[in-house]
């Protein structure tokens, strides 16, 4: 009798354990995370990070000084309170960047950002460094040539049309977008276009080829030249 | 000693070469990955070029408006499978712009050609004659693709010209390639490369064919709503000032950086974080940023849209917010112009709000000055007659009037529905003078507002 009392506490006992561990690795915004946390949740903030921009290493569950001072970046240029932790507000605000779209009746439609992502490791990869206006201008470009019958009608395309973009031959389109290439593309997709209708850019100190000099100018944003 | 260096030599040599095996071994492997690429999209390329060539001959003669309709449509979407496949073919630098423009407008005219049959339009003569020409051209560009295809089959002709070992080695020293000499040359050509090349330059010389498309609305051909009249460097210089102070910015650093040409000519101002673009026509600010950092928000999004409404009406705009982003530091705002009811959707002026202290930090007023005008639409159809067009089902939320625009860079005014059909949410638009359905909008809700597909 006292041998199957002490199963039933054992088995009282591992389901509470299970029930707090499901509880400890909650959905992503249940708890703050903070350094040294882990699990999956830190696995998903990773992710969310890293898909803006913001860079945190591997992708591995753990909070480290990455992930901290990626949250840290992420706060301060969106206006949050700068603590290096995620809390609530931050985890919020993560959400409301990276989270899914859905149709009138909720059904999600996924989040409708592929070709952002991609716009935006090209404007990194090309113009890291420039003013953010130049930036615009520059996803502005790859925008322009969508609507222009001489190049192809998806940015896939237009990016990885051999010879087109240095940063494709190079092979630094693969690496990550930063977190301003990130908004620049945002941006120049919502509709604003410095430039009023460039369709390439180059940069006059380091450009001898003809073709790119004999097109009419249109104007200078930092280091690029941008033309018709 | 001598015999362990002997050794030694001997086995960095075997290492050496059996290092070089493996990379030669390995960039022939890449390499025949990139020709069976080549072979593929050149090969697709031919066969869609093919298909659209039999499709705009079956156009041309098709006597009823939906077999015309089908075969110009097909026309249209295998253009640009064409244009795919010759994207990602080797080609020089400005790519293969003529032959890739030569395609677009094709799909471009067939598309909007058949669009107007399905609304009821009937092909005019110049309309026909436009069609024949361009399926006259599409003959001889198809012609010289399956030349190049078969002489890759039969002599094994090469994707690029290759350089000879000298040129190469100048190639270290120049960082510029050589241009492509065969670009224009006569002859047979002696790669598919320079095949392409000469196609592609037998098509510039020829001219351009007209006919109302989609191309070309991006970009400003003349803005509208300025005057003629260019203004000065100084009076834009004031203009930019008056923005800057009423929007609370000092202005007392603030200088001349450049102009830019084009039919939207601008003079160019910075000042620290600030970029901003004055039209020489009439002095208007066309584009202003802020690019500084955002210190901790302050406030909520409506107290945001509240002080932007302020600044807006200090700088003399009357516009209403159609809509709104989220994106947590800044929102970013759309505004149009609304007369007596109607809703200009082309007159557009875009904001981007700070949630710190609610400054305005972007500002592109280039849609409003290169549409707005005064037009003349006229109203034929009632509110209850432009229902009657509707789906049955489509279950109406709100309705109005509104501006659009349309294929062919026109726009039209329409009945602006908005409702719900099953479970998806839309805007359909139907025309106020024809009751044609101009344009389905499915709106799509992200967790940053709402947005139109």
């Amino acid at each position: 009798m006292i041998a199957k009392k002490r199963v039933w506490v054992g088995i009282f006992t591992l389901s509470i354990a299970l029930i707090l561990a499901g509880v400890a690795y909650g959905a992503l915004g249940d708890r703050t995370l903070s350094q040294g946390s882990r699990g999956p949740e830190v696995t998903e903030l990773q992710k969310r990070l890293a898909s803006l921009g913001y860079v945190v290493g591997k992708v591995d569950g753990i909070y480290g000084t990455k992930t901290k001072a990626a949250i840290t970046r992420f706060q301060r240029e969106r206006g949050l309170k700068v603590d290096g932790m995620a809390g609530t507000q931050t985890i919020k605000e993560l959400k409301l960047m990276t989270g899914n779209s859905t149709n009138a009746s909720g059904k999600s439609v996924g989040p409708k950002n592929v070709d952002i992502n991609l716009l935006a490791r090209c404007v990194s990869a090309e113009a890291r460094g420039e003013p953010y206006v130049g930036q615009v201008a520059v996803a502005a470009v790859l925008l322009n040539r969508l609507e222009d019958p001489a190049f192809p009608n998806t940015i896939a395309d237009i990016i990885y049309q051999p010879l087109a973009f240095s940063s494709v031959a190079d092979g630094q389109i693969n690496m990550a977008p930063t977190s301003s290439a990130v908004k620049a593309a945002q941006e120049a997709v919502s509709g604003v276009d410095p430039t009023g209708g460039a369709i390439y850019f180059f940069n006059p100190a380091k450009t001898k080829n003809k073709f790119i000099w004999s097109r009419p100018q249109i104007m200078q944003i930092g280091n690029h030249m941008f033309t018709r | 000693m001598r015999n362990l260096w002997i050794g030694i030599l001997g086995t960095a040599f075997v290492l050496s070469l059996a290092w070089g095996f493996t990379e030669y071994r390995q960039a022939d492997q890449y390499e025949k990955v990139s020709v069976n690429q080549y072979q593929r999209s050149l090969r697709d390329l031919a066969s869609n070029l093919d298909q659209l060539e039999t499709d705009l001959a079956k156009g041309r003669v098709a006597a009823t408006s939906s077999q015309k309709v089908l075969y110009l449509g097909q026309a249209g979407t295998i253009s640009e499978s064409a244009v795919k496949d010759l994207a990602q073919l080797p080609a020089e630098e400005n790519g293969l712009s003529y032959i890739s423009e030569f395609l677009n407008r094709t799909g471009d005219f067939t598309r909007s050609l058949a669009y107007q049959i399905s609304v009821g339009h009937t092909p005019t003569a110049e309309e026909d004659k436009t069609l024949t020409d361009v399926h006259e051209r599409l003959l001889t560009v198809n012609q010289n693709v399956q030349d190049l295809v078969q002489r890759v089959d039969t002599e094994g002709l090469a994707w690029v010209d290759n350089p000879s070992i000298w040129t190469r080695v100048a190639g270290f020293w120049q960082t510029e390639t050589a241009e492509a000499a065969a670009a224009a040359a006569d002859g047979p050509a002696s790669s598919v490369r320079s095949g392409l090349d000469q196609l592609n330059a037998s098509l510039q010389k020829l001219p351009p064919f007209s006919y109302v498309g989609e191309y070309e609305s991006r970009s400003v051909r003349e803005p509208l709503a300025l005057p003629k009249q260019e203004v000065d460097k100084d009076v834009a210089l004031k203009a930019a000032k008056s923005f800057l102070s009423k929007m609370g910015y000092p202005t007392t650093e603030l200088e001349f950086s450049g102009v830019s040409q084009g039919a939207l000519g601008v003079y160019i101002f910075k000042q620290g974080n600030l970029f901003m673009t004055v039209s020489k026509r009439g002095g208007k600010v066309i584009n202003y940023r802020d690019q500084r950092e955002f210190s901790e928000r302050t406030l909520s999004p409506d107290q945001a849209k509240e002080k932007v409404a302020q600044t807006l009406k200090a700088l003399e705009w009357d516009l209403v917010l159609t809509s709104t982003e989220d994106y947590g530091g800044y929102l970013q705002l759309e505004y149009v112009q609304d007369e007596n009811g109607v809703r200009y959707y082309p007159d557009k002026l875009r904001i981007t709000v700070a949630l710190d202290n609610g400054q305005i930090i972007g500002y592109d007023s280039t849609p409003y000055y290169a549409y707005h005008q005064k037009r003349n639409f006229t109203k034929k159809l009632t509110l209850e007659q432009a229902k009657t067009k509707l789906r049955k089902g489509f279950q109406i939320k709100e309705n109005r009037m509104a501006v659009i625009p349309v294929m062919g860079n026109r726009e039209v005014m329409a009945y602006e529905f908005r409702g719900k059909y099953q479970d998806e949410e839309y805007l359909v638009y139907i025309n106020a003078g024809s009751g044609i359905e101009e344009r389905i909008q499915r709106i799509i809700k992200t967790p940053k507002g709402e947005y139109l597909q």
